[in-house]
């Protein structure tokens, strides 16, 4: 056996390291990223609905409104952590919530939202993320701003915290 | 002055430390052991002083300290003012130095006429890690730290830590990290042995090994019990970063305990214990920077603060780096040719070892993976549950079933037909008995059916060697086994037959679950020490009508930190928990209900008990070993 293979897990560790060091020494400052998909129409999708088994959400529900699409799951805790500023945004008059119930279980879904509330207009199940994919999701939460012609104006990954939802509404402020 | 004490030693901890370290890096062997004696009695005298220090400042409630006054309060009960002290990053790290003595002590007992070498560079590797982590304590988590101004009573203590069983998780679990690090020190020394010398270092790494595996395993289980009892979301499991940096020890920690015995008795895969001993530790200190520096969340409540982790990267890099070059320059002499038979028992070990490191690496990749991913897009995401347990559960499961069959195969080689006569009966009574589990939960998952089929699988297989073996058995392996199989059975019972129900419920409200109405009798203001609760009374009824239980969850509001937990109420029998949780709500919207029917649960906690005694009788059986050896 050659002796190099010896190296290996040095190696592999002072990578993982550097990540590391990386990721402390960087500003953290979670921003937007651009997304393939910006000032592209919305990827066409058609599921059941999480309320009602029988009816089906899909690109149809955005009927030329604005509309803030948000990519959820109960097993996800920054789920939790954005659910007020989620409510928050469907207190909106201007604009409507649609979310898209990523992997989830029916149950579990709604048992959650009885217990915090749902703010979303349509919740949409994507039970084996094949909408994520057509979006280019890269975890959840994510949340998409639709402006009224059905185009992807903002994209934001991860959970929304204060400086996201301000960041959202002004964005909000500047769609049509 | 207590405090000042405690500071004191801990600086005198520092001085030990060093003298053990340049002490073990001299030629002259009689005095060494002379001056090591020195240092490892003061490094234990100086930890216990400064911690009992610690304890003593909060059980006095001494304002004077930040961590007193940011941890504590005069209202809290004596118990938790004590568990208080390990319950927050500073003191906990101050346990952890506690811990590293006594391991370092026992280390040193080793000594004897013929592996002065061998345990001096054993020493002198500890005391490079007690180096590291006392700066890391004095330097950016001093526990004695001063108040500048004073005050007369504390900000208090995170209620939901307030909680017998996270007051004994922390020890336990560190006494399985640190055990690691007594593991590796044994490695760099193993590995930096001259070519001539045969010091027979896996005898030494066994005992402690096993200790440390065994104290994770039941650490491990008390933080889940907390997190069922605590949290009230249902769950024991929820794959948050904190339960995964201690579940990879102690995967590593599984693999490495199984291959020290093939090196044991046939003296094959040493190279791979090396790495696997350097690699556990080495993760456990990764785990303690992915908690302590901020850079995941998690329920886990540590003070966050960017030059902790900065330090204990830049730790962590030392000694991986090392250890990792030191292991690819200097391993070459553990190299051996001797080929492993497939069928047969260290065929067994080494693939039950390739398992264990695969989801190791399976689940260390969805704990980073989210940095990484952060790292290149500057965006958070969450690697949840579907995750792991697709990952996870497809690699378990073949593990198992060898686990089943490994026992009873010989060293060297076995004829398949016989062992498969062999397993006939444990084949029979495992399809019997998973049939009448079947017959009467009455629900057909897959992964139920896998789940407890591997669970009688493992159990019938055992309890067939204690009959057949009588006394010959080896009592640690069967029952440490035993504890898997009947863990398996109630991870699968609680996870795959859990029934959910959230509901909003009035008072005189009823609801089904299953074959149990549960009504919502009364509400209650009470007080407790240091909370105010709302309380509610629920009856349990069954099919008959009958009365089994009053459940009585609470919704506590704790002033003095001004936030509201849950405590569940449960009703546990060997069949079922009912567990119970009120949530929000007031009298004329009624209050928002969790009601879980949870399936086998507390096999969970005895199958874990179960497999913290066989690592007891393991550990015990190791160290006479290792006596005989002095």
């Amino acid at each position: 056996m050659s002796k190099k293979i010896f190296l290996f897990p040095f190696l592999v560790f002072s990578l993982i390291l550097f990540i590391f060091f990386y990721l402390l020494l960087i500003e953290r400052d979670p921003s937007d990223i651009p997304s393939n998909l910006i000032d592209k129409s919305i990827p066409q999708f058609k599921s059941k609905s999480l309320i009602k088994d029988s009816e089906y959400v899909s690109q149809e529900n955005f009927k030329n409104k604005i509309t803030l699409v948000n990519f959820f799951a109960s097993w996800c805790k920054p789920c939790r952590d954005e659910h007020k500023y989620i409510q928050l945004l469907a207190n909106n008059k201007n604009i409507q919530v649609i979310g898209i119930n990523y992997k989830d279980n029916r149950k579990k879904a709604t048992g959650w939202l009885n217990e915090v509330g749902n703010p979303y207009l349509y919740i949409a199940t994507d039970k084996r993320g094949s909408i994520a994919i057509d979006w280019g999701v890269y975890g959840i939460p994510e949340t998409f701003i639709v402006n009224s012609q059905g185009i992807i104006k903002y994209r934001h990954v991860g959970p929304i915290t204060k400086k996201i939802y301000k960041k959202i509404n002004f964005i909000l402020n500047e769609t049509k | 002055m207590i405090p000042f004490l405690g500071n004191i030693n801990l600086w005198l901890l520092l001085f030990f430390a060093i003298l053990q370290l340049v002490n073990s890096l001299k030629k002259n062997n009689a005095s060494v052991i002379k001056l090591n004696r020195i240092a490892v009695n003061g490094l234990f005298f100086c930890s216990s002083l400064s911690f009992f220090s610690l304890i003593y400042s909060h059980i006095v409630s001494d304002f004077s300290l930040i961590n007193v006054f940011q941890n504590s309060h005069t209202t809290k009960p004596l118990f938790y003012k004590i568990s208080g002290v390990w319950g927050n990053h500073e003191g906990s790290m101050l346990l952890w130095i506690l811990v590293l003595t006594i391991f370092n002590y026992f280390i040193f007992k080793l000594y004897n006429k013929t592996n002065s070498k061998f345990i001096t560079k054993t020493l002198e590797t500890q005391s490079l890690i007690i180096i590291g982590f006392v700066l890391f304590t004095i330097f950016t988590s001093n526990p004695f730290e001063k108040m500048i101004t004073l005050e007369s009573n504390g900000l208090g203590f995170n209620p939901i830590l307030q909680d017998p069983a996270l007051a004994i998780h922390p020890p336990l679990l560190y006494i399985g990290y640190v055990g690691f690090s007594a593991a590796f020190s044994l490695s760099i020394a193993a590995l930096s042995l001259k070519n001539n010398e045969t010091i027979f270092w896996y005898n030494y790494m066994k005992p402690v090994v096993a200790a440390a595996w065994t104290f994770l395993t039941i650490g491990i289980a008390f933080g889940s019990i907390w997190a069922y009892y605590e949290l009230g979301w249902g769950g024991w499991w929820f794959w948050d970063p904190v339960e995964n940096a201690s579940f990879m020890p102690w995967l590593l920690g599984t693999a490495l305990l199984h291959s020290l015995i093939a090196v044991e008795k046939k003296k094959s895969l040493q190279l791979w214990v090396l790495l696997l001993s350097i690699l556990a530790f080495l993760l456990s200190v990764v785990g303690t920077f992915l908690v302590r520096s901020g850079i995941l969340t998690s329920v886990h409540t540590f003070a966050l603060d960017p030059s902790r982790g900065i330090y204990i990267l830049i730790f962590t890099a030392l000694l991986g780096g090392y250890s990792l070059f030191l292991f690819s320059i200097n391993s070459k002499k553990y190299l051996n040719t001797n080929y492993v038979a497939f069928f047969s028992k260290e065929g067994a070990i080494l693939i039950n070892n390739i398992l264990m490191v695969i989801v190791c690496a399976s689940v260390f990749l969805g704990t980073i993976y989210p940095l990484l991913i952060e790292a290149i897009t500057n965006n958070k995401i969450s690697v949840g549950e579907p995750y792991y347990n697709s990952a996870v559960i497809p690699i378990i499961i073949p593990a198992i079933l060898v686990m089943g069959i490994g026992p009873i195969l010989s060293w060297g080689g076995n004829k398949k037909l016989e062992t498969f006569k062999k397993i006939i009966p444990s084949i029979l009574i495992t399809a019997i008995f998973s049939i009448l589990v079947f017959l009467y939960y009455k629900s057909y998952s897959i992964i139920g059916v896998i789940g407890i089929v591997l669970a009688f699988w493992i159990i019938t297989n055992n309890i067939i060697i204690i009959y057949k073996n009588k006394k010959k058995f080896i009592k640690s392996m069967i029952v440490a086994h035993l504890g898997v199989g009947i863990l398996i059975l109630g991870i699968t019972g609680s996870s795959v037959w859990q029934k959910e129900k959230i509901i909003k419920m009035k008072i005189g409200n009823e609801v089904k679950i299953e074959n149990y109405t549960i009504t919502l009798k009364e509400i209650n203001e009470i007080k407790g020490k240091n909370y105010l609760a709302l309380q509610g009374n629920f009856f349990i009824f069954d099919e008959k009508k009958n009365l089994i239980k009053k459940l009585k969850p609470e919704n506590r509001y704790y002033p003095i930190t001004n936030n509201f937990t849950t405590e569940a109420s449960i009703h546990t029998n060997l069949l079922r928990d009912v567990y119970i949780v009120l949530g929000e709500g007031n009298i004329n919207d009624g209050w928002v209900v969790r009601i879980y029917l949870n399936p086998l649960v507390v096999w969970i906690w005895i199958g874990a008990f179960t497999i913290f005694l066989g690592g007891i009788f393991s550990t015990n059986i190791n160290l006479r070993k290792i006596k005989k050896l002095q």
